[in-house]
């Protein structure tokens, strides 16, 4: 296929934390907030003159200042953050929102203040709760953690507007990228998609790292062009994977997957589309806030969520999206150490191999692992086994 | 009016329905798995260790007649009123229990084994009210078998003790083993693969271990048992090897070893269907650690006719704006608890136990003052155990647990206006607090801190918990003080809410109990504590702390075994502090499979 346009100029805005859109956004006198998980929905970051971007830590190398402070047994991805805060990597930010979800996050964030790694005189980091599940009460509980432990806090700090009418319009932005996003997504239910999974993840990345604003031009000649693009008359892959698991925001590990033959059709992950890009329908009986809240509780893919009706979901989601984008087998995956997901991932993908049916290959990776030949290797394997199921069940055995 | 009997007569009575064809297939598996052990014994290996056994006994009982005769006669009566000094020789390379019981003067083995004849009549009179479950529990669970040597962990952790602390420790080991015993009976009569009480399973309802049990005092005529607790938990306490087997069957399904031994174990059970089939209703719960609230899934496949309510209280507790959402959590509980039973909530009953509880509270607060003061009473496993197991398990509810702790409480202060010591004066060396969670598999290690080393641990962070007053008249306000008193269940209160509960929160503890030298737990699994490690050791040191670090993997002695626990103690002790040992035959000894 012939490389989209822009695709090269989105690598290198995932370069650093610190892209040239954000410089750009800075200049202009708005405010930048750093969030990392789901939980805080991103939506409220982007209210009047904030913006957000959901922190990476790209081009990770030695951890080993972080590693001193939470140890060597802790998610790569909450002490690479750290490890980068120290170097001074997040001195961009202007606020950080954090969320009690996770414990190792939560500390993360926790030793930016303590070392006070940025220097910004209005800078904070704010904590909120965030419950396990579903019900009247833990919605109304959200809702007030969000209004007190962050939209009060940025109109204290910044004076912004966080009224239910600059939600609202923080919401057609927000909507916006996610229309785009998801047309794109669509795309690789083709047969023979024009879109790569690792085009699609680098497309998907720059829009939670990047000002919606800023970005919104270059997705929206993306899809143009990806409307007119022709693939290659053969396929290079040999299987289609959906990804399901934790946190991924290194693209070179779709790139990697894919590099083993397996295209990824389906990205129902932490930092993937499937949640995080559904477009948000408010209404105009109940105030928006609430209604993001709600909206944000039910589509959240995240194994925290222990109630029964959210273990059902995450399995049935994970089974929906790899049959409607044509898997054919689904890649179970958890950061190392991660203690939700390594759960989830244990139990589930036994669960979706013998009561689903699906082939599942269930790994355990490291934060930055895009040249991991023993993943490389595992991925082949699991191709390898789809093709035989394939051509057994060309020939009627399977 | 009559007093109402302690636990509820009715769960004594009711009738199990036993299925024998069932038992009889068991039977016939365990026979088998028991006759596959024989046939792969090395019966001339097995011979030739029990005749080296019986010539180290021999070699043994004529080296300490050697070593007490060489004693003067000062130093003989010494030994004859107030003990053995050498408690090293207590242990054998191999061997599953101690060589012998420990020789502690002639009044205080007397009253030890009074303690140790009680313990028995009491296990034996509550297992006899309904035997053949109980019994029969061992034919099912391999980790039921721990129990039997239930005595062997009362006695290591009183070893060393001498006067009102071997009592005070006795009293609440009692109370404990009487909780335990009673609750392995319910538990046997209720679960579906053994007694079958259909009865008995309409008035239970379990939950998560860690989860505080004083949800059952609303319900009096309800039974209550943590899931988990006997099973796993504690049972791991007693026996440092039973949990391997559960460990080592969940990482064979595919769970990462890095997660806690605790939720890894009970998941282990639930895979290999270890646990026991009972109750209406479970009530898992936001635990710790973010492992521990992941286990009720695995729960919940194993046991889908046992319906799962999950009691999600906030993590950032501290915020007074997160208390309602417990409350409310708390009164779905509650409907949850009536919708599976038929039983209605009482509120004069719950608030009659929680005034007991505070006053149970009180007097924990009592034994805190004088363990701060210059001279300890209580300290040493078994406070820790009964601490942990009062303020989480018992909760006020058992009646008989009151004027026990009264009893404890008088023991101490009459001690401590005879200027007694916690343990005999040479081991008061070094005051000490034990931070962030124990090694279940070395639940003694305090005890050896003070034989060994004289390093006295006045108390240990997960003693450290609520102690305020709850609520006792307006009905709102006390689900609001339940959800807090929830919320800072053991572990959880400095594990959740922010590193303040963990890290200030440990300085500020030095101080208040006049400590210097801490025992910094590392439990190489728990993500909570290893995220706070840097600045607990870069803080410790600023403010001139001995921090003495101990890894261990919790659950998992294979990890880091209790002699790598107690060599970085003898290191640091030697090489830092420079000090002697009091009791040189515990620096080095065998105990690597010793329970």
């Amino acid at each position: 296929m012939k490389d989209l346009k822009h695709l090269i100029y989105f690598e290198n805005l995932l370069e650093n934390a610190d892209n040239e859109l954000i410089e750009k956004k800075k200049a202009e006198g708005n405010i930048c907030l750093g969030y990392t998980c789901f939980h805080i929905p991103e939506v409220l970051l982007n209210v009047d003159r904030c913006f957000s971007t959901r922190l990476r830590a790209p081009n990770t190398g030695s951890i080993d200042i972080a590693t001193y402070y939470m140890s060597n047994y802790t998610c790569e991805y909450a002490r690479a953050l750290l490890e980068r805060a120290i170097e001074g990597g997040y001195q961009f930010l202007d606020a950080l929102i954090g969320v009690d979800a996770c414990s190792m996050m939560n500390r993360s964030m926790e030793h930016f203040e303590i070392l006070q790694v940025n220097s910004n005189p209005n800078f904070f980091v704010t904590h909120t709760d965030m419950p396990f599940k579903i019900t009247d009460y833990t919605v109304e509980g959200y809702r007030r953690q969000m209004r007190v432990r962050v939209l009060d806090r940025l109109t204290e700090v910044f004076g912004v507007d966080t009224s239910d009418a600059a939600i609202r319009k923080a919401v057609e932005e927000h909507n916006e990228v996610c229309r785009i996003i998801s047309e794109i997504s669509q795309m690789r239910k083709a047969e023979n998609p024009v879109i790569t999974g690792y085009e699609f993840h680098v497309l998907n990345l720059v829009t939670y790292v990047c000002p919606k604003s800023e970005i919104l031009p270059y997705l929206q000649e993306t899809l143009e062009e990806l409307k007119t693009r022709k693939p290659d008359k053969k396929s290079p892959f040999r299987a289609r994977v959906a990804i399901v698991g934790s946190e991924i925001d290194d693209p070179s590990l779709t790139k990697l997957i894919e590099g083993a033959g397996a295209l990824v059709v389906s990205d129902r992950y932490c930092f993937g589309s499937t949640p995080g890009r559904e477009v948000i329908e408010l209404n105009d009986e109940e105030d928006a806030l609430t209604q993001i809240c709600r909206h944000y509780m039910e589509v959240s893919e995240c194994a925290r969520y222990i109630s029964d009706e959210k273990v059902l979901q995450r399995r049935e989601t994970s089974d929906r999206l790899a049959k409607e984008f044509g898997a054919e087998g689904i890649i179970y995956e958890q950061m190392k150490y991660c203690d939700y997901w390594g759960f989830e991932r244990a139990l589930v993908s036994h669960i979706m191999h013998d009561e689903y049916g699906w082939p599942v290959l269930s790994i355990d990776r490291l934060y930055n692992n895009g040249n991991s030949g023993q993943l490389r290797t595992r991925v082949q394997a699991f191709v390898e086994s789809l093709e035989i199921k394939r051509i057994h069940k060309e020939e009627g055995k399977a | 009016m009559a007093k109402a009997q302690y636990p509820n007569p009715k769960f004594w009575k009711a009738k199990d329905n036993i299925d024998w064809k069932k038992q009889g297939e068991n039977l016939k598996e365990v026979v088998g798995i028991f006759g596959e052990m024989l046939k792969e014994v090395d019966w001339k290996a097995f011979g030739e260790k029990t005749l080296n056994d019986f010539k180290a006994d021999g070699e043994r009982i004529k080296g300490e007649y050697r070593d007490f005769m060489a004693l003067d006669s000062a130093e003989k009566w010494d030994r004859v009123v107030n003990g053995e000094r050498s408690l090293g020789r207590l242990y054998r390379k191999g061997a599953m229990a101690t060589v012998r019981r420990e020789w502690r003067g002639v009044k205080d083995t007397a009253y030890d084994f009074w303690e140790w004849a009680r313990m028995w009549g009491m296990l034996l009179m509550t297992f006899s009210k309904d035997l053949i479950p109980a019994m029969n529990s061992a034919l099912w669970y391999r980790w039921m078998i721990s129990y039997f040597c239930c005595h062997g962990f009362m006695d290591k952790n009183i070893l060393g003790l001498r006067g009102s602390n071997l009592r005070i420790s006795h009293a609440a080991t009692y109370s404990i083993f009487r909780y335990v015993a009673e609750n392995l009976v319910f538990l046997s009569k209720a679960d579906r693969k053994n007694g079958n009480s259909t009865e008995l399973n309409k008035m239970l309802f379990t939950f998560d271990e860690m989860t505080m049990g004083q949800i059952a005092a609303g319900f009096p005529d309800l039974l209550a048992i943590p899931h988990q607790l006997l099973p796993m938990f504690l049972v791991s306490e007693i026996d440092q090897l039973v949990c391997i087997p559960y460990i080592d069957a969940v990482e064979s399904y595919g769970l990462p070893s890095d997660t806690c031994p605790v939720p890894s174990s009970e998941c282990g059970a639930l895979v290999i269907d270890a646990l026991p089939d009972m109750g209406s209703l479970f009530i898992s719960s936001s635990m710790p650690c973010d492992g521990s609230t992941m286990a009720s899934s695995y729960f919940a496949r194993r046991f889908p006719n046992i319906p799962v309510f999950h009691l999600c209280f906030p993590v950032r507790y501290l915020d007074e704006e997160t208390v309602q959402m417990g409350a409310d959590d708390i009164k779905a509980c509650i409907k949850a608890i009536e919708d599976a039973t038929g039983a209605k909530w009482n509120w004069d009953h719950y608030f009659e136990c929680m005034k007991r509880f505070n006053q149970e509270t009180d007097l924990e607060l009592q034994k805190w003052e004088i363990n701060k003061s210059a001279r300890p009473q209580f300290i040493g496993p078994s406070y820790e155990l009964f601490r942990k197991w009062n303020y989480e398990m018992d909760g006020g509810i058992d009646p008989r647990v009151l004027p026990e702790m009264q009893k404890m409480n008088r023991m101490l202060l009459k001690a401590y206006e005879n200027n007694e010591t916690a343990w005999p004066e040479r081991k008061m060396k070094y005051r000490a607090l034990v931070w962030s969670c124990p090694a279940h598999y070395y639940a003694n290690f305090s005890n050896w801190l003070a034989n060994c080393w004289g390093i006295d641990i006045l108390v240990e962070m997960e003693s450290l918990n609520y102690t305020k007053h709850l609520e006792t008249e307006d009905k709102e306000e006390a689900l609001r003080d339940l959800a807090r008193l929830y919320e800072r269940m053991v572990m959880r209160r400095h594990t959740n809410g922010g590193y303040q509960n963990v890290v200030d929160e440990c300085w500020r503890q030095c101080e208040a109990w006049n400590a210097k030298l801490i025992i910094m737990y590392q439990n190489v699994a728990c993500k909570n504590m290893a995220t706070v490690q840097g600045l607990l050791d870069e803080q410790g040191r600023q403010r001139g702390y001995d921090l003495i670090w101990v890894e261990h993997d919790l659950m998992d002695p294979r990890t880091v075994s209790r002699r790598t626990m107690r060599d970085k103690v003898n290191e640091y002790m030697r090489t830092v502090m420079r000090a002697e040992p009091v009791d040189p035959s515990l620096v080095e000894f065998e105990d690597e499979v010793c329970m």
